[in-house]
């Protein structure tokens, strides 16, 4: 389905992402898991379209999009929930929620009330300012708020940052309640031990290259992957 | 002259003039929400919509209100040209670049204005006359009642149209965040283009009040009013559009009162006075956001 070829992206100098391949097939939940700093939110920037990489192809089901403007890949069916989850906090949830569907026009009633069946709290607090939920209301409408777009690849960057234990395991059950339901995940995480369980086959990402793949249960037994991931 | 009187006409003619800045700073003020720029260029759009404004119906011999509208028109499309060529290149560029490079399209606009219509003002052709409306003691012009009742629907107009309209709201989301906007499928490019045609839209129509006001435009008559619509821009909060509005007014009132009371020379000193003391109070402005929102 995504497909990423031999990317190098660079900030001015710095050289972010070095020669990174991998691909994500329909149906799979994938993870990229690296310490901060490693270059997984550049990973996902330049998959959006935000950021360019120098070299190589990114496609998406087979369609070159390496230089499609950002605002026309979410229109392809690949949405992000960004890094800080990056509401929009001068807004209500409900315009949130409507800024997710910007590319459907208007937004669809039954879409809106799916994604509060899915998130009862937001539904709530539907005419709240954004800026006035707790931060994994937060989330929760920022991930709301990218199942607008009817996403057939949804890709979260650390959605558990930040947030206590018992709002981890529920963003995580939500994960994958959605990919039951058929999206595709891409998943970027630094808390390797929820995000292995979960992944069917994930990436290992360090200072921009990609050192080690394979199953998620396979990385979990990796003693590599258990030194530096798992505490011990 | 009885006191009330005196103090009625000039709140009147406040309110007229400070609505002349308002329009100006909603200008200054949505491009800076959105584009995060100061377009010092702005105050030359009502000279280029004044002058548009004078070559349709001197000119072209066209009906005012055609000539009206086709100087609105004409002042959109240079809005989104002078931000195509000359602003969207530094969209990544320093701010300071992007300043100086504004003030440069400001010089470029008044010169070309110059060559066009010469160093001596022209007359301005539209005109409701000096007639006044008798209310008791106190007459109110034409010109006041007209500039005031087009602005505030200008303003209830835009809004609504910010508030509510699909557009207006990914306007609002890219002035938040540009990125997280893109991620949603918002052009922002072409948003910035938006904001920059309606706040030159805006320019043309305060243009046309400028010239019903003073009769006469010549190449750097948006240069003044420019700035005062800045200074109530910053005045109101930058980036707040009630505070442009309310800004807008409160200079323009505050004016014409010192005018009155004070001293005609010395009322763009007290003007530029009564800013500092806010900033000084309120650096953010009278509705300035928090800056602190961001972590
Ligand atoms: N806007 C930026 N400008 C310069 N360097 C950046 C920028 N964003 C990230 N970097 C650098 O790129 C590298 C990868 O960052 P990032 O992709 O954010 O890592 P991760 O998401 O894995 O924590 C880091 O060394 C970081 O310092
Ligand atoms: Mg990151």
């Amino acid at each position: 389905m995504l497909k990423v070829y031999n990317a190098n992206v660079y900030y001015g100098k710095i050289h972010a992402i070095k020669d990174v391949s991998f691909e994500v097939n329909d149906g799979e939940i994938v993870a990229l898991i690296g310490a901060n700093g490693a270059g997984k939110s550049t990973i996902l920037r330049t998959i959006s379209g935000l950021l360019r990489s120098r070299t190589g192809v990114i496609s998406m089901d087979g369609k070159n999009i390496s230089n499609t403007p950002a605002h026309k890949i979410v229109q392809m069916g690949l949405a992000q929930v960004p890094e800080g989850r990056r509401i929009f906090l001068q807004m209500t949830v409900m315009e949130n929620l409507e800024m997710g569907a910007f590319t459907k026009g208007k937004a669809d009633p039954a879409d809106i009330e799916s994604v509060f069946a899915q998130f009862p709290r937001l539904k709530e607090r539907r005419k709240q300012i954004a800026g006035t939920l707790s931060g994994g209301e937060q989330q929760m409408l920022a991930m709301g708020r990218a199942l607008m777009s009817h996403p057939r690849l949804m890709m979260l960057d650390e959605p558990s940052m930040g947030l206590a234990p018992i709002l981890v395991e529920q963003i995580f059950e939500i994960i994958g309640k959605l990919h039951r339901d058929g999206t595709t995940i891409l998943l970027v995480e630094q808390n390797a031990d929820m995000a292995l369980k979960i992944a069917n086959r994930a990436y290992i990402l360090e200072t921009g290259r990609v050192v080690l793949t394979g199953t998620g249960a396979e990385l979990a037994e990796s003693p590599a992957v258990k030194k530096a991931y798992l505490g011990g | 002259m009885g006191t009330i009187t005196k103090l009625l006409e000039s709140l009147l003619s406040g309110l007229s003039l400070g609505s002349i800045y308002a329009l100006i700073a909603l200008g200054y003020t949505m491009v800076y929400g959105i584009a995060k720029m100061l377009n010092f260029a702005h105050g030359d759009i009502i000279m280029a919509g004044a002058f548009s404004i004078i070559v349709f119906t001197a000119t072209c011999g066209l009906p005012p209100i055609v000539a009206i509208l086709l100087g609105i028109v004409f002042c959109m499309l240079l809005g989104v040209t002078v931000e195509f060529l000359a602003y969207r290149p530094l969209r990544k560029a320093s701010p300071l670049a992007v300043l100086i490079t504004a003030i440069g399209v400001s010089y470029l606009l008044q010169n070309v204005a110059q060559l066009l219509f010469g160093t001596s003002d022209t007359e301005f052709p539209i005109s409701v006359g000096n007639s006044a409306l008798a209310l008791g003691s106190v007459s109110v012009k034409y010109s006041v009642l007209l500039t005031v009742a087009v602005t505030g629907a200008i303003m209830i107009i835009l809004t609504l149209f910010i508030s509510k309209s699909r557009t207006g709201k990914a306007m609002r989301a890219v002035s938040e965040d540009k990125d997280a906007a893109e991620l949603m499928g918002i052009n922002v490019n072409r948003t910035i283009s938006v904001t920059f045609a309606i706040g030159s839209a805006l320019a043309a129509v305060a243009g046309l009040f400028y010239g019903m006001a003073y009769h006469y435009v010549g190449a750097t008559t948006g240069a003044m009013p420019g700035i005062k619509a800045f200074v109530a821009a910053v005045f109101g909060g930058i980036g707040s559009i009630p505070g442009a509005m309310l800004g807008g007014i409160l200079l323009g009132i505050i004016e014409k009162l010192a005018q009155t009371y004070i001293s005609t020379e010395l009322s763009d000193a007290i003007v530029f006075g009564v800013l500092i003391l806010v900033l000084i109070v309120k650096p953010t402005g009278l509705l300035g956001k928090k800056i602190s929102e961001k972590v």
